[in-house]
């Protein structure tokens, strides 16, 4: 027992460290202030109430405390008492609070001195430091923070204790998954062919409604976060499925795009072709690019390629933001008014108008993402698909059973080639505009950190990754200058919980009733 | 076998006098074998005579520095790995080497490539012929994991499987090739004897129903000396015995390079110096 105490001042430290933290880059008053946006449904908050100031603090307290006391329920231990769990919890809820008062009693004082704070530390603006001391006296505040953290940690403590000795919510999520598996509907669903099609045919026009219902800045997220998971289905080819570690995958995405907007745009070259054959186009050149880079490291592996991808990514970059080739690409400017898809005249007689711009795009993207969708999934089950597999398994194995690698590598490498230019094409039609700083490596960085969060070598992940990594910061906007720490925080959080991803490759079953007969065998493994 | 010249096409493989160097050591030195069809040939061999890398010399993993492997009279060195696989040479690791996270089946699928035809416009329009030969392998590769007795683990992850039952797999696998040849690293390893007579009786199935020659590298005499037709023994990368079981039974160095020639005296020393310590206590 006296052992777990001493675990509770260390957590209570640890809570003070994450309070201290949490205030010193001001992000405290950022929380509260959202808080506050959400409970009061104000517009804007200027500067957050002391209320919710102090709510933020409490609840640091309360998750500590409370996943504590949970920590203390093991099996094979025994059960601690109420009492006990309250008493831990208010030894954290002690600790955190005379440390976390004692750092804004010391920076009050300092202030009132008259030294400026915000030399050393950058967001003690004065304004925050009274904001921190809830705008009390020291002894006051003192006070309302060893109230708080204690009142948090108690809170947190008995909910712990109550949810861990009822034990009813405890598995609620074992439970609902339970629910899930031995529930009739779904298992209706799943088993009645007539009836999965129908669910089948409300999720098409759910999707298809999609570009209706949303707001014109959620047609653009969804827009660009479905141009993500088509480069994503690209690079997992690469990366997820033949296991080779390609940087510079935004070269191709480059390639794809530049054609398509040289082909389309008035200016530089002035050729102006429709989008059917621009994008044809660009869907061939990304390919060859493909092959350039293909044929040279079909027998290099792992870091090396690597090494080499980032070159000829930073070469591309290089080419088309340098002065030389500006009358060919643009240089530094970049490409403007680069062509659309004309909306095929059916549309217009069957709705009377013609479809708004931004919602003929999104469909065409979504589209093209089916499109992407059915020939990786294709691919991926099938001799290729394993092919590559066996080869990102072990590569020395796969080319002994007959694997021919540098043909599967080159492959790849193609294919993923030509799929990121279509995002690439996609992309600069969508935006009507691109230039040199569109293609930087953090394009190669974030597809990467798709198939990464998503799961690698899984198509359903690639979506999901997609969709964190470009549409979570929006959904962050909130946050304003913490959106990156706590997108930063979420991505480390996910990869701790599933390092695998978060819909990890699901191995497709396969059966087959074996024919039990020596002879057949012996005609099948006729050389 | 005979003393005269024998005609190529009599033997399944032949070396001649291959060397392979690792910086100055002469891992494989002038070994010579000649591997008559449908047979069990074992090559034995203290640990590091050379054995496995004489195994890597064949499926093309290290290039020889001298000598010609021929394959049923068609030298085959120098050409890669995956185009030995297509000729019909399969082999097996000491070290077990499944594609760890696939499953059993795809596995087995996967040891078919040299035999399958479809690329990837076939699957990616679903092709009669991609339909066609993708139920036929699968088919097969069923057919394959009953045969080694796994059929109830198609769909498990490889790496799940127990020790036994993955050097199984990588028996299958190396089937699904329709091979010629198998070579064999220490398909006995780590098993208990009940596992290796099982073990055993699937080698001597493997030659007799479905008439493949078998190349053999095992620790465990017992299993040697009943399947083998011919031993070779490896001692630092040379050949130093050949023939039946009986002969190498009997052979004067065999046992040494087993046991040591300085054997005696070995014991003797340890014998002095747990004498030695008695006395100091």
């Amino acid at each position: 027992m006296k052992n777990t105490s001493a675990v509770a001042v260390r957590k209570g430290v640890l809570t003070a460290i994450i309070l201290i933290f949490l205030q010193l880059i001001n992000m405290t008053a950022a929380l509260g202030a959202m808080l506050e946006k959400m409970i009061t449904s104000a517009k804007s908050v200027k500067s957050v109430s002391p209320l919710f100031y102090g709510v933020i603090v409490a609840l640091v307290a309360f998750f500590i405390a409370f996943s504590f006391i949970r920590s203390l329920y093991r099996p094979g231990k025994p059960k601690p008492t109420p009492l006990y769990c309250l008493g831990e919890s208010l030894v954290i809820g002690l600790v955190s609070g005379v440390l976390i008062a004692a750092l804004n009693a010391l920076i009050s004082t300092l202030n009132a001195n008259g030294v400026k704070i915000r030399t050393y530390l950058d967001m003690m603006a004065p304004d925050a430091i009274k904001t921190a001391a809830f705008g009390r006296e020291i002894p006051v505040m003192i006070g309302i923070y060893l109230a708080l953290t204690i009142a948090g940690a108690l809170l947190g403590g008995l909910i712990a204790w109550i949810i861990k000795s009822t034990g009813q919510p405890a598995n609620a999520w074992a439970a609902l998954q339970r629910a899930i598996a031995e529930n009739h509907t779904i298992r209706f669903i799943r088993r009645n062919k007539i009836v999965r099609i129908l669910v089948i045919i409300a999720i098409l026009i759910f999707v298809f409604a999609l570009p209706f219902i949303l707001s014109p800045y959620g047609i653009s997220i969804l827009g660009l976060v479905l141009i993500y998971a088509v480069l994503g289905l690209g690079l997992n080819l690469i990366v997820g499925l033949s296991g080779q570690l390609v940087f510079g995958f935004v070269a191709f995405y480059a390639i794809g795009a530049y054609t398509f907007a040289l082909l389309t745009a008035p200016k530089p070259l002035g050729l102006e072709f429709s989008f059917p054959i621009a994008f044809l186009v660009a869907l061939a050149i990304s390919g060859l690019s493909g092959v350039i880079v293909g044929l040279p490291i079909m027998n290099l592996r792992g870091d090396y390629l690597a090494i080499v991808t980032l070159g000829f990514a930073e070469i591309i970059r290089s080419l088309v933001n340098s002065n030389l080739l500006a009358d060919f690409t643009g240089g530094p400017q970049g490409i403007k008014d680069i062509g659309q898809p004309r909306q095929p005249g059916f549309i217009e007689s069957l709705i009377g108008k013609p479809m708004p711009e931004n919602i003929y795009f999104l469909y065409v993207i979504m589209i093209f993402f089916a499109v992407t969708l059915y020939i990786v999934y294709r691919l991926q089950y099938s001799r290729v698909g394993r092919s590559w597999e066996a080869m990102r398994e072990d590569e020395t194995v796969a080319q002994a059973c007959g694997v021919a690698t540098s043909y599967y590598k080159v492959l790849a490498v193609i294919i993923g080639a030509v799929i990121a230019g279509a995002a690439g094409a996609l992309y600069a039609s969508r935006n009507t505009y691109i230039g040199p700083g569109d293609f930087v490596f953090m394009v190669s960085v974030n597809s990467l950190a798709v198939i990464v969060v998503g799961g690698m070598g899984s198509i359903p992940g690639a979506l999901i990754g997609a969709f964190i990594i470009k549409g979570v910061p929006e959904l962050l906007r909130d946050l304003e200058n913490y959106r990156m720490v706590v997108f930063g925080v979420l991505l480390i959080a996910m990869m701790i919980i599933r390092p695998e991803g978060l819909l990890p490759i699901r191995r497709k079953k396969i059966y087959a009733e074996p024919d039990k007969d020596l002879e057949i065998l012996k005609k099948e493994l006729k050389p | 076998m005979t003393e005269k010249t024998p005609k190529r096409t009599q033997h399944i493989l032949e070396t001649e006098d291959i060397i392979i160097n690792f910086g100055g050591l002469t891992a494989v030195n002038n070994v010579n074998v000649k591997v008559p069809y449908q047979s069990i040939f074992s090559i034995i061999g203290p640990n590091g005579a050379g054995k496995t890398t004489f195994f890597n010399c064949i499926s093309g993993f290290y290039k020889i520095d001298s000598g010609t492997v021929f394959f049923q009279g068609r030298p085959i060195n120098g050409i890669p790995t995956d185009e030995v696989a297509n000729l019909g040479i399969s082999r097996t690791y000491q070290n077990i080497r499944l594609f760890s996270s696939m499953s059993v089946i795809e596995n087995i699928l996967i040891g078919q490539q040299p035999r399958l035809r479809s690329n990837s416009v076939d699957a990616i329009f679903q092709t009669y012929r991609n339909r066609r030969e993708e139920k036929q392998s699968i088919q097969k590769a069923a057919n394959l994991l009953d045969f080694v007795g796994l059929s109830g683990y198609a769909n498990e992850l490889s790496r799940n499987l127990p020790y036994g039952a993955q050097r199984r797999l990588e028996i299958a696998r190396a089937l699904g090739n329709n091979p010629h040849l198998l070579l064999l690293d220490e398909p006995c390893a780590g098993m208990n004897p009940h596992e290796s007579d099982a073990m055993i009786e699937l080698i001597n199935t493997l030659r007799s129903e479905l008439k493949i020659t078998i190349i053999l590298i095992e620790h465990d005499m017992k299993v040697v000396m009943n399947i083998s037709d011919h031993i070779v023994v490896l001692d630092h990368g040379e050949k130093i015995a050949e023939g039946t079981p009986e002969v190498i039974r009997n052979d004067q160095r065999v046992i040494e390079a087993y046991l040591g020639s300085e054997t005696e005296t070995l014991v003797e020393k340890y014998a002095r110096r747990k004498n030695q310590g008695k006395q100091a206590e």
